[in-house]
């Protein structure tokens, strides 16, 4: 069963798009992440998808109703853990998941209950009643965790989940959202821009990059598209002829250049092909400064579709051009 | 949907609890109305003495003039200020939580604004307690028009905060509009100076000026001198209030996170 479905879904800001005819469909229970560099549009979709924010185009529908349309009963719905601290800062840990249980309709009785057992989840007891104002980064995340699960939603959407965190604490949240899936069987949309997070948590992911999908499926079946093994050598010079000679000696059928001075190619066997291409490199008196192999991750994917890293921007024009214009009146 | 006495009363609530937490917030905004009316009132009611004067504040001293509008003026501040701290939750953030919930938002907002004027009543009393003391010839039996006109001004300036807070998205706004809505609401207010000496584009501004009503309020029932007669400007100050009410539900409701 779908529970999460977009069809053609854009959004336009002053003439730009930042989320460009995006289709896709997310089943029950599932894990469901789109990976992408900043400023991909991955925040603007969960926006729309949450209903905060009305599409320029396209529709989506989430548990079945129109998120324009029926907003309020999607609303009822959905849990949401936005990228930007979104609790109040004079109240406490408390006071908050408190507030956040009310204005969705929870009962008073049943509030205190599932406060307490939440805040047990995410280890911040001893916290609850201190302001918020005073929490470190993960507690904050993981506060912001426990409050969008408050009204027990059926889909969960996390922007970024542990953007700015430590890796110690990222693991933590990571274990809480298998967790969550596990115990409750909740289907869960999340965006990040660390490969490795998808990876670990996702069954399913959408490579966005510019307002587009441009690739979909499951990370091992979008693994096996790049191939087995990825092979880098840095050079110090002429790299565009070193491209020519892996063609033509047969070592590499579609050598990439990568920034400046980095060749990578995809192998079956990467530690025979290596030192060949190493010492066909020396031969034709190109030095070699560093190379290296890896099995394909998601980020080899992203290179792949792309020609591009995916933390290569760290802000996108579009993020700039938006920060631009935060500043004045509407 | 979250039922609407739930969402008024939750909004309400935290309102309150923000505004009793900024404990520096509170003692300056109950301080700053006194020190006006000790400042201001005795130098000015010092300078300003003789018969001939006095006639101009109807038989008032001028510290006896001045002190029902500052009980208004210091609900009316705090009640503006809260109501365009939306442009805050916006900034952090804290407005997703609502838009996103399912909750109605006219009584999202209805709950905020009733918070805020619960706010600034309890200011207008404490500020009130205070001009009994330094001015004792107010009439205590008008306590509570006065507070009530403080209440239905607080209310009126709420709504307008929120309206203009829906409309402005950033920090640099927040100055500009102290400087051209909330100071010029203060000085025509005829908190001052009286309507009646004023010249006539001053008194027109003035009496479109829905503080203006509060403040003459709050004198009648103190001092028994008016410009309005009470009836009216009870009238009108409700009328205020329900209309900027429902400006602030509709622009609150048209706002968005772009």
């Amino acid at each position: 069963m779908e529970v999460i479905e977009a069809v053609e879904l854009t959004k336009v800001f002053n003439g730009l798009k930042a989320v460009d005819s995006v289709s896709f469909s997310v089943r029950k229970g599932e894990i469901f992440g789109f990976l992408g560099p900043n400023g991909a549009g991955k925040t603007t979709t969960i926006n729309m998808l949450t209903t905060i924010m009305k599409p320029t185009r396209g529709f989506a529908r989430v548990a079945g109703f129109n998120v324009v349309k029926e907003a309020d009963e999607v609303r009822k719905r959905i849990g949401v853990l936005f990228q930007d601290v979104t609790l109040d800062r004079e109240l406490t840990g408390w006071e908050n998941m408190w507030f956040h249980g009310l204005i969705h309709g929870i009962s008073w009785r049943e509030l205190r209950d599932r406060i307490s057992e939440l805040l047990k989840f995410i280890e911040l007891e001893n916290w609850k009643s201190v302001q918020v104002k005073k929490y470190s980064g993960g507690m904050l995340r993981r506060l912001q965790l426990a409050a969008a699960l408050v009204h027990e939603p059926e889909i969960l959407f996390l922007d970024e989940p542990t953007l700015g965190l430590d890796p110690q604490t990222r693991a933590r949240v990571w274990d809480y959202i298998l967790g969550l899936r596990k115990e409750r069987g909740v289907t869960i949309f999340l965006t990040t821009h660390y490969m490795d997070e998808a990876e670990k948590l996702c069954d399913r992911v959408a490579i966005i990059d510019k307002g587009k999908i441009i690739a979909c499926g499951s990370p091992r079946d979008l693994k096996q598209q790049v191939g087995n093994d990825v092979v880098y050598l840095r050079v110090s010079s002429k790299a565009d002829l070193l491209i020519n000679l892996l063609i033509k000696e047969g070592l590499a059928s579609q050598p990439k250049l990568i920034g400046r001075d980095t060749v990578s190619f995809t192998v079956r066997n990467a530690h025979e092909t290596l030192p060949q291409a190493v010492s066909l490199a020396e031969k034709a008196g190109i030095r070699v400064v560093e190379a290296f192999y890896s099995e394909p991750t998601l980020e080899d994917v992203f290179l792949n579709l792309t020609g591009r890293g995916l933390r290569d921007e760290e802000a996108s024009d579009f993020e700039f051009f938006r920060a631009r214009m935060r500043g004045r009146f509407r | 949907m979250t039922s609407w006495h739930v969402a008024i009363y939750v909004m309400w609530y935290r309102q309150i609890i923000r505004f009793v937490r900024m404990r520096s917030r509170l003692i300056s905004s109950v301080l700053q109305p006194i020190m006006w009316l000790i400042f201001i009132g005795v130098g000015f009611s010092s300078a300003l003495r003789g018969q001939l004067i006095r006639e101009v504040f109807g038989g008032l001293s001028y510290i006896t003039f001045m002190a029902p509008g500052i009980v208004v003026m210091s609900s009316f501040f705090t009640a503006f200020f809260s109501a365009i701290s939306v442009i805050w939750d916006r900034e952090f953030g804290f407005l997703k939580e609502i838009l996103v919930a399912p909750v109605p938002r006219a009584a999202s907002i209805f709950g905020r604004a009733l918070g805020d004027s619960t706010v600034a009543l309890a200011q207008a009393a404490l500020v009130l307690a205070a001009s009994y003391v330094v001015v004792p010839s107010l009439r205590l039996e008008g306590a509570f028009v006065a507070l009530l006109a403080s209440l239905l001004a607080a209310l009126t300036v709420s709504g307008l905060g929120i309206a203009i807070a829906s409309r402005i998205k950033s920090f640099e706004g927040f100055h500009l509009i102290n400087m051209l809505i909330a100071m010029p609401m203060l000085f025509l207010s005829n908190t001052f100076y009286p309507l009646k000496t004023m010249p006539d584009w001053m008194r027109i501004a003035s009496s479109l000026n829905p503080v203006t009503y509060g403040v003459d309020l709050a004198r009648y029932s103190l001092t028994g001198v008016s410009y309005f007669a009470p009836a009216h400007s009870l009238s009108i100050l409700l009328s205020y209030a329900l209309a900027f009410t429902i400006l602030a539900t509709y622009a609150y409701a048209k706002t968005t996170i772009e």
